[in-house]
């Protein structure tokens, strides 16, 4: 199983290259290479944000499907019982001293 | 419209109780130069905006500076979550913690409660670009200083990281100006308001 922290590391980089991008093409729109470096990262960005949703438990509504989130029984008050994975796993403020 | 990312832009993971810094970050929820007044005055601005990829602009950045306001409140929040009542006592937390607990309030550092002064709308896309571009200028002096008094690197990372936020944000803002200017009186930007004489403004 892939560690958790590590994907959700790798989900902030690239959402912070997604946003970096953006910003700049709001001011550049006609870039072509950074149409090309947004298209990839867009992508790379859509399934990893997928695969965590389908491994731990979805960052957005997009990303809530109930019939297979949530697969593992970590990180939810309802483990083996069909449920709104949407209030499952950590809110992002928690961490730090426990 | 927007929608709910459950994650933080950049992670926060303080070990360390420490009501001293919580009373000093506090200051870029709440404070004249913090993110809750960056936020608000990005998206205020952009519905006069004259551009629309200014407005788009406004938005995305106004955005951002939602996610860099939970970073703030989610540091204020570690920092004072394991709370004894003698460390309340602290210097700098202990009025703040008699009127919130370790609640989240916007305040500035010297006590000051968030009002809507610390933001401005003034319905003039040179003037509030040109206010846009000090806010960020502003924001990033007070990541120095408090990077400077700040040892602990948990806390640091975060403040460096929204550091460098600021810097980027002012250099999209000084491309917005010229996207603005190009839209007016070459031989005199001031000829007209583009925000209020839309008659002038060129397509």
């Amino acid at each position: 199983m892939t560690d958790r922290k590590q994907m959700l590391k790798e989900i902030s980089e690239i959402s912070f290259t997604v946003n970096d991008l953006t910003l700049y093409l709001d001011t550049h729109p006609l870039d072509t290479n950074a149409m090309a470096a947004f298209s990839e990262a867009a992508g790379k960005r859509k399934s990893l944000m997928q695969a965590y949703a389908n491994q731990f438990e979805p960052l957005t509504v997009d990303c809530v499907c109930p019939d297979t989130n949530n697969e593992s029984d970590m990180n939810t008050n309802y483990p083996g019982t069909k449920h709104f994975t949407w209030v499952d796993g950590p809110l992002p403020w928690e961490g730090g001293i426990s | 419209m927007w929608t709910y990312e459950k994650r933080l832009q950049f992670p926060v993971n303080i070990t360390q109780t420490c009501p001293k810094t919580a009373s000093l970050i506090i200051t870029q929820f709440g404070g004249p130069d913090g993110e809750l007044a960056a936020s608000m005055r990005y998206l205020a601005q952009r519905y006069s905006m004259p551009c629309r990829e200014v407005g788009g602009l406004l938005t995305d950045i106004g955005t951002e500076e939602l996610a860099h306001l939970e970073i703030i409140c989610t540091m204020v929040y570690q920092l004072t979550k394991s709370l004894t009542a003698e460390q309340a006592k602290t210097a700098g937390f202990d009025a703040y913690y008699v009127d919130h607990t370790t609640a989240l309030w916007p305040t500035a550092a010297a006590g000051a409660p968030f009002t809507a002064y610390e933001f401005q709308s003034k319905g003039d896309a040179l003037t509030d670009l040109t206010e846009d571009l000090a806010a960020e200028q502003k924001a990033r002096t007070t990541y120095d200083n408090l990077i400077r008094i700040i040892d602990n690197p948990e806390v640091r990372e975060p403040l460096k990281f929204l550091r460098e936020r600021e810097v980027v944000h002012f250099q999209r803002f000084g491309e917005a100006i010229e996207k603005i200017k190009s839209t007016l009186n070459a031989k005199n930007f001031y000829y007209y308001n583009a925000e209020f004489d839309k008659q002038f403004v060129k397509k």
